[in-house]
């Protein structure tokens, strides 16, 4: 016997790992910590044994027509095993898409969505599903994560579920993007969130290990079946002008000129694993930037309308620069772990460069607390910069995402040093008490403004977008440690520049309903984007805002503009947006349930209380089959480690853990709903129940049984 | 005898014998704390609010949760968080409180005290007691779910019972993203007005 009586110890992880995933599904590298073990094996137990879940593939075609994307994104999804089962799908898609059409192929036939109230469609799958039908069902989770389950997918049969979703693309700076997300990162839920000031419910820390914390949704396939999601994307492009340039950042990408300004995109390499969000951005020929553009939709005698405005450039940005505090915030959690932790340093590097002498900073890094680099802001000074660089490059990510005590850090202590003050958030926003923190971003925000930067393959972009919303700040993504250089100048171009406020649209028509009905501040570059529901499309359209100073209108007439589908589907979506806002702001749930649900309907439109439903005429499955559902699993995001996601880090559990590695190291619980307002209490997940004291018996009888044997063997002679 | 051998078999012992005490202490912990919970929750029904089950306790009864079919009777408390399952099934804040005609979550752990949701069949009868009288439901559903589907916490307007706990029952690794979930409609007597 070669090895130390420690050593052994360090090897029931493994025994754990084998015994669990025995399955065809894993291989994992590295040794496991009991909770770590789940990630491929869960997987397989929920079908009951051993068996693989259903795969899936994917196809995306996007039609951009100026300012509008509209997406196809076919899902096929085959039943590998030699029984009849429902797969379950979660899957992200841009925060801002309207999706208002799902398609059922089943052999030769095409079934339309229908669009139900949420309870009738769930009802009308369920009915479906008894009976024996084939049925797709797709629902809204949160604004950017959507559900689709298939029922009574026969043996080896294979369906395909198509979903269209149109958005409005970004446009920064003289560049326009699309982003097609292709992977749900999986999300930290705090548990011991310190909610003083959130109704009062004190919930105690959970500081206690804690057996049944799930912070995996949904369950992630390890790398071994990654060819298991094979992902095709084709995009074409209808720009409106000529181009100067088109590229991906994201993906190795060739495009072919259709014609003077039609272009296609594809994928260079032909199918690519959906592990990485796909970006394609373009810029228009110098001196062919629109100034404004203007799309239309006539649709049940009312019009539509998009309304896209670039304020004028001004000599304002030659004007002098003002003085400013800077805090940076940069999340070192485990989710951070990777590339995502080495672009945040180069990220906060470049930041720090371009300060002034005159500017103050400081810069917190968080995981389970906060730290400060300074107690207070310091001058950028050349002494004080250094040792800030220092300081952020031997950062290390580790632990868990606590952001509410992260922002009440940055948000408290403004001292009025400097006549801006603006914090720079650095994360990929892998956090799921979203409603808890805009709440707090909104009551103590006070004159700081929050701008996000996301960072990673798979940031949580609804909650970085709608944290600068409430931050009054912008968004930023930052896709590959290549983009860094080019976001952050972009961003600290918008952060020295003067801003645009107070900005107001008015309309000529009567009964104009605009959405977003309050603009919000604008920094260079930025366009002023608003739909519009009109009585007739006559008249024109007044801008009026403040740039520093000094006042400025541009008045456009409203005629002219391209007829486009979908700008209607666009407006109910913004409409739809904003009043799931005013729950932020105290609005009764029931009354906003309503006006969504009208609208969804209306404009057939998935929403958090309407989904699409698809249902086969006639029954496949036969009678009495128990169906299985199998939840197919996501792909872990590119640069994500499942060790340090799992693993937990510095917090005072996991050091136990390390002491006693029979411990499975302990993550706080998941308490989402816990935390949250009443009337908010479907963002989260549902609450976890199982402990690990059957595990624990098993590894303690395992390891008995093992001490007995060679005790036994050394006995012999 | 090999002192290595030796000294490798007793370590393995004492492991084995420390992780097994500690998934029986689990169990252990799970009853004796039903026990203590009984005697809060009498005081509870007698009017007192909040009633802590042992000094330095973060949770109190709220209701009471009997299974007639299954011979199950357990105390719920308040706040569905870790540390509270461990003592018994949970009330998931943020959904209607018990006895509310709303739709009232609680969340248990599968391997302790909802175990026997596996034994729920469509048609039970479950009871809710609070201190404001019983309420009846009969189980209208069972389905198993992904855990990022929380439409079942949502407020339906209607007396509902909604458990929650994990899935698969007898899966040996804690923390999976499947949940089994039952539902239950509220039977007429409480309401007399319709």
């Amino acid at each position: 016997m070669a090895r130390p009586g420690s050593m052994m110890l360090f090897v029931f992880p493994f025994l754990v790992a084998l015994g669990a995933e025995a399955g065809p599904a894993t291989e994992l590298g590295e040794p496991m910590r009991p909770a770590e073990v789940r990630a491929g094996a869960l997987l397989l137990e929920a079908a009951g044994g051993m068996r693989p879940a259903p795969t899936v593939s994917t196809d995306v075609e996007v039609r951009v027509t100026g300012l509008l994307a509209r997406t196809r994104v076919v899902q096929r999804f085959r039943n590998p095993t030699a029984e009849w089962v429902e797969g379950v799908y979660v899957f992200p898609l841009p925060e801002r898409s309207a999706v208002d059409a799902l398609r059922m192929v089943v052999g030769e036939r095409v079934l339309e969505g229908e669009i139900q109230t949420r309870a009738e469609a769930k009802a009308t799958y369920q009915k479906a599903r008894a009976e024996g039908r084939k049925a797709t069902l797709l629902e809204q989770e949160r604004p950017n994560i959507f559900t689709t389950s298939v029922a009574n997918l026969g043996p080896g049969e294979e369906v395909e579920v198509a979903i269209e979703y149109q958005e409005e693309l970004r446009y920064d700076a003289g560049v326009f993007s699309l982003r097609f997300p292709m992977v749900v990162g999986p999300r930290y839920i705090p548990g011991s969130v310190a909610v003083a000031g959130f109704g009062g419910t004190g919930w105690a820390q959970n500081t206690e290990q804690v057996p049944d914390a799930a912070r995996v949704t949904p369950p992630v396939a390890s790398s071994a079946s990654e060819r298991s999601h094979p992902a095709t994307i084709r995009v074409e492009l209808d720009a409106g002008f000529r181009l100067r340039e088109i590229a991906s950042p994201s993906h190795a990408v060739r495009v072919s000129a259709q014609a003077e300004d039609r272009y296609v995109v594809t994928l260079a390499e032909g199918p690519v694993p959906a592990d990485s969000d796909f970006v394609l951005s373009w810029s228009p020929k110098v001196g062919e930037a629109p100034g404004a553009a203007l799309f239309h939709e006539e649709r049940e005698g009312e019009s539509y309308v998009l309304l896209m405005v670039m304020p004028p450039e001004a000599q304002a940005a030659e004007r002098a620069r003002l003085p400013r505090e800077t805090i940076f915030v940069v999340d070192t959690s485990g989710s951070m772990h990777g590339e995502s932790i080495v672009q945040a340093r180069a990220a906060l590097g470049l930041a720090l460069e371009r300060l002034n002498p005159s500017d103050f900073f400081n810069v917190i890094a968080f995981a389970n607390q906060p730290k400060r680099l300074f107690s207070e802001s310091q001058p950028a000074d050349p002494p004080s910069l250094a040792r800030a660089k220092a300081w952020v490059q031997g950062l290390d990510a580790n632990g868990g995402t606590e952001l509410l005590p992260a922002l009440r850090a940055a948000l408290s202590g403004d001292a009025e040093r400097s006549s801006v003050r603006q914090i720079v958030f650095i994360t990929d926003g892998a956090v799921a008490n979203e409603e808890a923190l805009f709440a707090f971003i909104r009551a103590n925000l006070g004159r700081s403004r929050l701008f996000t930067i996301g960072i990673g393959s798979a940031p949580n972009s609804h909650f970085m977008t709608k944290a600068a919303a409430f931050g009054r700040g912008t968004f930023s993504y930052i896709g590959s440690p290549s983009e860094v250089q080019s976001k952050m100048g972009a961003l600290f171009a918008k952060l020295e520049s003067p801003v645009l406020h107070d900005l107001e649209v008015s309309w000529d028509a009567r009964g104009a309903e605009a959405w977003p009905n309050r603009l919000p501040d604008l920094y260079l570059g930025e366009p002023v984007v608003v739909a519009a529901r009109l009585r007739s499309r006559e008249g024109n359209v007044v801008l009026k805002g403040r740039r520093g100073d000094e006042d400025f209108v541009i008045d456009l007439s409203l005629e002219g503009g391209a007829s486009e589908n979908g700008v209607a589907s666009f407006w109910a979506r913004r409409k739809v947006a904003a009043l799931m806002a005013t729950l932020h702001e105290g609005a009764a749930m029931g009354d906003v349930k309503q006006a969504v649900a009208e609208l969804g309907l209306r404009h057939h439109l998935v929403t958090r209380w309407t989904s699409l439903v698809a249902v086969d005429v006639t029954p496949t499955a036969p009678p009495d089959v128990e169906l299985e559902t199998r939840p197919v699993p996501t792909l872990l995001p590119k640069g994500w480690s499942l060790r340090h996601l799992f693993g937990g880090g510095d917090t005072e559990a996991a050091a136990r853990a390390r002491a006693n590695p029979l411990r499975p190291s302990a993550p706080p619980p998941t308490t989402a709903a816990v935390t949250q307002p009443a009337a908010l209490v479907t963002q989260g997940r549902l609450p976890q129940g199982a402990t690990p004291a059957a595990l624990l018996v098993w590894i303690g009888t395992a390891c008995m049984a093992m001490g007995a044997a060679i005790w036994q063997l050394g006995r012999r002679p | 005898m090999n002192r290595l051998a030796a000294t490798a078999a007793c370590s393995l012992l004492a492991v084995g014998a420390a992780s097994s005490g500690q998934g029986l202490w689990i169990h252990a912990k799970a009853s004796l704390a039903q026990a203590l919970l009984e005697r809060a929750w009498a005081r509870s029904l007698d009017g007192e609010a909040r009633v802590l089950p042992w000094p330095w306790a973060d949770t109190w009864p709220v209701a009471r949760l009997l299974a007639p079919e299954q011979g199950q009777d357990v105390i719920v408390l308040a706040g569905a968080s870790g540390r509270t399952l461990a003592f018994g099934p949970a009330h998931v804040a943020g959904t209607a409180p018990p006895g509310a005609d709303d739709n009232v979550a609680l969340a248990g752990h599968r391997d302790t005290h909802f175990r026997f949701l596996d034994e729920l069949k469509v048609g039970d009868e479950l009871r809710l007691e609070t201190a404001s009288g019983i309420r009846h439901y009969r189980v209208e559903e069972t389905a198993v779910q992904h855990e990022s589907q929380t439409g079942v916490l949502e407020p339906s307007g209607h007396a509902e019972l909604t458990l929650i706990t994990c899935y698969p029952f007898d899966s040996l690794v804690p923390g999976g993203p499947l949940r089994y979930v039952v539902r239950a409609a509220g039977m007429a007597p409480a309401p007399l007005a319709r």
